[in-house]
């Protein structure tokens, strides 16, 4: 597992040409390495370092200052929903309450078997179709739980499919 | 900085103008001018961010007729103000003609009384335990600024991890932080190694470091000295004292040509009998030097001066002996010898130590005063053409250049090395020329390569090359030499040509202009002044004289060749601060003290001539060695001892005309300097106020108009290395295994473990793996067994061999030796 | 006449009690507020109050305290906190049994006693050591130092009530 796998060359490659210096490129690098290994590893961390010619510390500490880098190990389905005050209005808070019930974690915590992580993050602009959620990047809008837990089961199967 | 401005402008600071530097930073303006604007995030050697908000102030500007430029005059004939309609930071401010600042406002005063409140709401109630109390700026801007009564829960504060090391010798309390940024943007800007950072945002953010090792740089204790709080401490002084029990001693750091100045903290100690020992070492303001900052050698590695390895009594024959009938059984073997009698000094030794020697040795009729180690040629040419009086490292800038060549200065002049970083931020060209890859290529606006054994004709060379004209374009040009796989021959062919290329190019006897060299020990240059010259010592090694005198020299440890001669040595007195194993070859063996217990002087690598103080008690029966070697001459009927340090200096003065004007009364003589740093602990850090003296400069002889003398330089030809053989580089690392080092035992898991760097190509052809244990066979010296490391540095056909790692002795200069992987016999290509 | 003025007062006298305490049979109470000796208090759990922290060197008029601080680990604990005092020696010729000690100190560790019989037949004998000064840990607890669980005493000052 690397970034310095052949499938991202191109991308890489990519991403440097748009940016002046090498240093630019910090924050697509850290996406690509996010994707490798579901969150932004030591590793991770290590390798964009080497990539964009900086000291591994600056790029910790970006990871660490934008939300949608993971510093955590994280599930396959990566849940954050919006509980900002329009979605609390429209019942968020009941909703991301039940959802950690549901699947039994804590705020931030991943299911045993590896496969959700919950939290809750800022407004993702997504306040009309409340409560709702974004899956890896994805949003999965006007939710309740019962849509919910017909979308579990179908990211279970998918899993499984997958794995199969 | 307010250096070099000439144009003033006008500013009003609470309706009184004033006259001020044009572009100056508003805070600095102030405080030279009295009025103290409290700050927590400013501080006057990095650039503003303004993010503590502590100060603020009312700021305004006199409205001027934009047709006519003239002066808007209110009803009462006052100058018409704009204000600002909110409080603006003064730290982000650069003064401009008619500003007009407020500082004694309400407003000002309540925007200062809720900055510090708000700061205390996640600050701990530490003071009592906390490193800093007493010296803390948020404790002192609090007294002043702070709100009487807290409005705040205590049970509701914070509470973070408190013991967070940040690498071995810095430890963060994640309490006490304010978020200044402070010790981010001095790795950042000054040290120039970007190891610190912060980590997530708002209430969480953290001070973090990810390097490997944590905190890799060698100017971590800097970021302790400038924290406003106590967040980082030092592994060293962790509840060592309370800042108030501390005496403080000004001093010199005896570790390398830098000269830091430094201020000795010391405390009776129970521990130590009840004399005062070291307690911490705190950097001390010179601007000319190392303005306020030291390396972490200079700042951890004081402990060998209370180390357990000190010789405590005088031995005669390996036996303790009391010091009148050690004195006199040396006196008696010189005096048998007559005038076959020769002096070996170390390279860390005082003048006035190093004196008492010449007399010593002239007295019997003997000339022969070697310095040790032998490793770096041309201190007279430093002397003659070294850099200028006045010579400031921090007034290089756009259109200077620096040359380093054959040096790894990072590793020999640390603080050297970050002050000519910094001139390469403020724009000057850096080259770094050497063989082999150094970490100082990362410091370098340009680097330049040659083969091992080829320095001195590159700089011969030099001139002709587009690099040459480069720098002889320079406004001012300084070269900073150094023997990286130099032999002494090879050494002073270097430094030869560099003071030619200097003189033809006209970069000598003036400020900022001249010939420098990473000479090793804290007094090279006093070794030449007082008459003691490397080329000596192999002269000492070709022909042993009947009794040697060794004082502070290490020379089994330093070098493996030296018992092939020393045996033919019949009488050798050592005067040591340890007892190590030429103390046991020693007929006499005298304990003298360390920097810490007397008084002296010592010339930096600039030929500064700066004092240092008595601080710790002494330590068993070690008296100075001007002392010894004063007793031994008066029982050789050479004339009375003298009675103090001060006394010996005044000695010199009068015979060495260098030191002319260098008495201990004018090396004590201090001058106003900017930043000013005071007791206001809050703008410049806990860095001390210079007290102690400022040091007296030696003019060289361009600066005097003298006839200079480079002699004819001898470009010796480059060692032929046979077949199956390699060239063995001996280099110098700064954490390292030396008596000197070793007893500062927090320093040991940074010391690395005894490597030697080869080239990916030889390792391949000598099938060595990145990690191997190999040997390196060198004639006349025991195989040294090390690690390989195979990192691309090195170049081809070499082996670098840092020098005091390995329990081995490493060859003082480029060598030719053999490698092999441990277990199997060295290959020998046919 | 002035003879009986005379015997008047020394028979009066003879039949009052006598002011005379038969020390050291029997002993005066002092004054709830006297200044004796001092001590060093430990809490319940057996860890000393002392914290090292000097502040009663700071206070001393006569310079009779010395304090030398060392850092506590959860394997050797001596206090709560990081520090703890490694010495602490008064010097009873030199203490003038003011007490500001006792009013320097953060964490009520220092305790002037009624104890007033301070006796002793060479200069040295009048330091009294941390060894002598600091009190007998409560009965059931081991003293100090010990070995405790990482992470419970890590404050040098434990729970304070909020200024009134």
């Amino acid at each position: 597992m690397s970034i310095h796998d052949e499938k991202y060359a191109k991308r890489i490659e990519a991403t440097f040409a748009k940016y002046p210096d090498k240093r630019s490129a910090v924050m697509p690098l850290l996406y690509i390495a996010q994707e490798e290994y579901g969150w932004v590893s030591p590793e991770g961390i290590e390798e964009v370092a080497q990539y964009c010619d900086m000291d591994p510390t600056q790029v910790k500490s970006i990871a660490g200052f934008y939300t949608m880098y993971s510093e955590q190990p994280k599930g396959k389905y990566w849940l954050q929903v919006c509980n900002d005050l329009p979605c609390a209005l429209r019942g968020a808070d009941e909703f991301h309450k039940q959802l950690k019930e549901y699947l039994n974690v804590e705020e931030g915590g991943t299911t045993a078997d590896g496969m959700f992580t919950v939290e809750h993050v800022m407004c993702l602009a997504a306040c009309d179709k409340a409560p709702m959620l974004q899956c890896n990047f994805h949003f999965v809008e006007n939710l309740d739980m019962e849509k919910m837990k017909a979308q579990i089961e179908q990211w279970r199967a998918e899993a499984k499919a997958e794995k199969k | 900085m307010v250096t070099n401005i000439t144009k003033t402008v006008t500013i009003y600071i609470d309706d009184v103008s004033y006259q001020v530097p044009a572009g100056a930073n508003l805070v600095d303006a102030a405080k030279a001018l009295g009025n103290d604007i409290p700050v927590f995030c400013y501080h006057p050697k990095m650039s503003p961010v303004g993010m503590c908000r502590m100060c603020l102030v009312e700021l305004g500007s006199i409205e001027k007729d934009r047709a006519t430029g003239e002066v808007v005059l209110d009803d009462k004939g006052q100058p018409k103000v704009r204000w600002f309609p909110k409080l603006q930071t003064a730290c982000t401010t650069n003064v401009s003609d008619g500003m007009t600042v407020r500082t004694n406002t309400k407003q000002v005063d309540q925007a200062r009384e809720n900055v510090v409140e708000f700061l205390l709401t996640s600050h701990p109630l530490d003071c009592p335990v906390c490193d800093k109390g007493g010296e803390c700026p948020l404790q002192n801007l609090t007294m002043e600024h702070g709100p009487g009564k807290t409005r705040m829960n205590f049970a509701d504060k914070m509470h973070l991890d408190k013991h967070v090391p940040l690498g071995d010798l810095i430890f963060l309390d994640e309490e006490r932080c304010i978020q200044c940024a402070r010790c981010i943007r001095f790795q950042d800007e000054v040290a120039g190694d970007d190891v610190l950072a912060f980590h997530e945002r708002g209430r969480s953010l953290q001070i973090i470091t990810n390097s490997e090792p944590g905190f890799d740089s060698y100017f971590s204790g800097n970021t302790t000295d400038i924290c406003p709080v106590g967040a980082l401490t030092t592994a060293d002084f962790r509840f060592g004292a309370r800042p108030w029990e501390l005496t403080n001693v000004p001093s010199i750091c005896p570790q390398c040509p830098v000269g830091c100045n430094t201020s000795l903290s010391t405390r009776l100690d129970r521990d130590a009998g009840g004399r005062a020992i070291i307690k911490r070492v705190m950097p001390r303001q010179n601007e000319q030097v190392n303005e306020i900052w030291i390396c972490d050698k200079g700042r951890f590695g004081h402990h060998f001066s209370r180390g357990a390895d000190r010789l405590q009594i005088p031995m005669t024959g390996n036996a303790p002996a009391s010091l009148t009938r050690a004195l006199q059984v040396a006196a008696d073997k010189l005096k048998a010898a007559g005038s076959d009698v020769a002096v070996i000094a170390g390279s860390s030794m005082s003048n006035e130590d190093l004196w008492a020697l010449k007399q010593l040795a002239n007295g019997l009729g003997s000339e022969r005063l070697g310095a040790w180690p032998p490793t770096h040629a041309g201190a007279d040419l430093v002397a003659q053409v070294g850099v200028g009086k006045g010579t400031n490292l921090s007034a290089l800038g756009k259109g200077d250049a620096v040359l380093i060549i054959a040096s790894d200065l990072e590793e020999e002049a640390p603080v050297w090395r970050l002050r000519i970083n910094q001139a390469r931020k403020r724009g000057a060209i850096v080259v770094v020329a050497n063989a082999r890859k150094t970490q100082m290529d990362e410091f370098a606006s340009e680097t330049a390569t040659f083969e091992y054994g080829e320095a001195p004709k590159f700089m011969a060379d030099i001139e002709a090359s587009d690099l040459g004209k480069k720098l002889a374009a320079a406004n001012n040009l300084i070269i900073l030499t150094g023997a990286d796989g130099l032999t002494l021959v090879e050494s002073r062919a270097l430094m030869q040509s560099a003071a030619n290329f200097l003189i033809k190019t006209g970069h000598i006897g003036k400020a900022n202009n001249g010939l420098m060299s990473a000479f090793p020990g804290s007094n090279a240059m006093g070794l030449y002044y007082m008459g003691f010259t490397p080329e000596a010592t192999l002269d000492i090694a070709q022909k042993p004289p009947k009794v040697l005198i060794v004082a502070q020299s290490d020379l089994i440890a330093d070098d493996p060749s030296v018992g092939e001669w020393l045996t033919k040595v019949e009488t050798i007195i050592s005067l040591t601060l340890f007892n190590d194993a030429l103390a046991g070859l020693a007929t006499v063996a005298l304990p003298i003290q360390s920097f810490a217990e007397r008084d002296g002087t010592f010339v930096n690598g600039e030929r500064r001539v700066q004092r240092f103080y008595t601080a710790q008690g002494p330590i068993g029966e070690a008296t100075p060695a001007w002392q010894v070697a004063g007793r031994i001459g008066e029982l050789l009927g050479q004339g009375k001892v003298k009675l103090s340090a001060a006394a010996v200096m005044l000695d010199i003065t009068k015979s060495v005309p260098a030191f002319e004007g260098a008495r201990y009364k004018e090396l004590a003589h201090v001058e106003p300097q900017f930043p000013m740093i005071q007791k206001d602990v809050y703008y410049g850090g806990t860095a001390y106020e210079n007290t102690g003296g400022l040091g007296v400069q030696i003019p060289t002889a361009a600066d005097q108009g003298e006839t200079l003398n480079v002699g004819e330089v001898f470009v010796p030809e480059t060692p032929k290395v046979g077949k199956g053989k390699m060239l063995i580089i001996p280099t110098q690392v700064l954490y390292n295994r030396e008596r000197t080092f070793q007893s500062s035992e927090l320093m040991h898991p940074r010391v690395a473990d005894p490597y030697a760097e080869i080239n990916s190509a030889d390792a391949k052809r000598l099938n060595i793996n990145n990690g191997d244990m190999v040997e390196i066979a060198i004639a006349g010296a025991s195989a040294i067994r090390v690690r390989a490391q195979v990192d691309g540095r090195a170049p081809k056909g070499a082996v670098i061999l840092p020098r005091h790692l390995a329990t081995n002795a490493v060859p003082l200069t480029a060598t030719v030796g053999s490698i092999s992987k441990v277990g199997q016999a060295a290959v020998v290509e046919g | 006449m002035d003879l009986i003025k005379g015997f008047r007062t020394t028979f009066k006298h003879v039949l009052q009690e006598p002011v005379t305490i038969q020390y050291p049979e029997q002993e005066k109470p002092f004054q709830e507020r006297f200044k004796g000796r001092h001590e060093l208090k430990r809490y319940d759990n057996g860890l000393e109050k002392c914290i090292g922290c000097s502040l009663c060197a700071a206070a001393c008029p006569a310079d009779a305290i010395w304090v030398e601080a060392s850092e506590n680990t959860d394997e050797e604990r001596y206090s709560p906190g990081e520090r703890y005092a490694k010495t602490y020696e008064i010097n009873m010729l030199r203490c003038i049994f003011c007490g500001y000690c006792e009013d320097a100190c953060p964490t009520e560790a220092i305790v002037l006693t009624q104890e007033h019989r301070l006796s002793f037949t060479n200069r040295r004998d009048a330091i009294y050591t941390k060894d002598m000064l600091i009190v007998p840990p409560p009965e059931g607890t081991e003293g100090s130092p010990q070995q405790v669980e990482p992470g419970k005493f890590n404050r040098p000052i434990p729970d304070m009530e909020n200024p009134k």
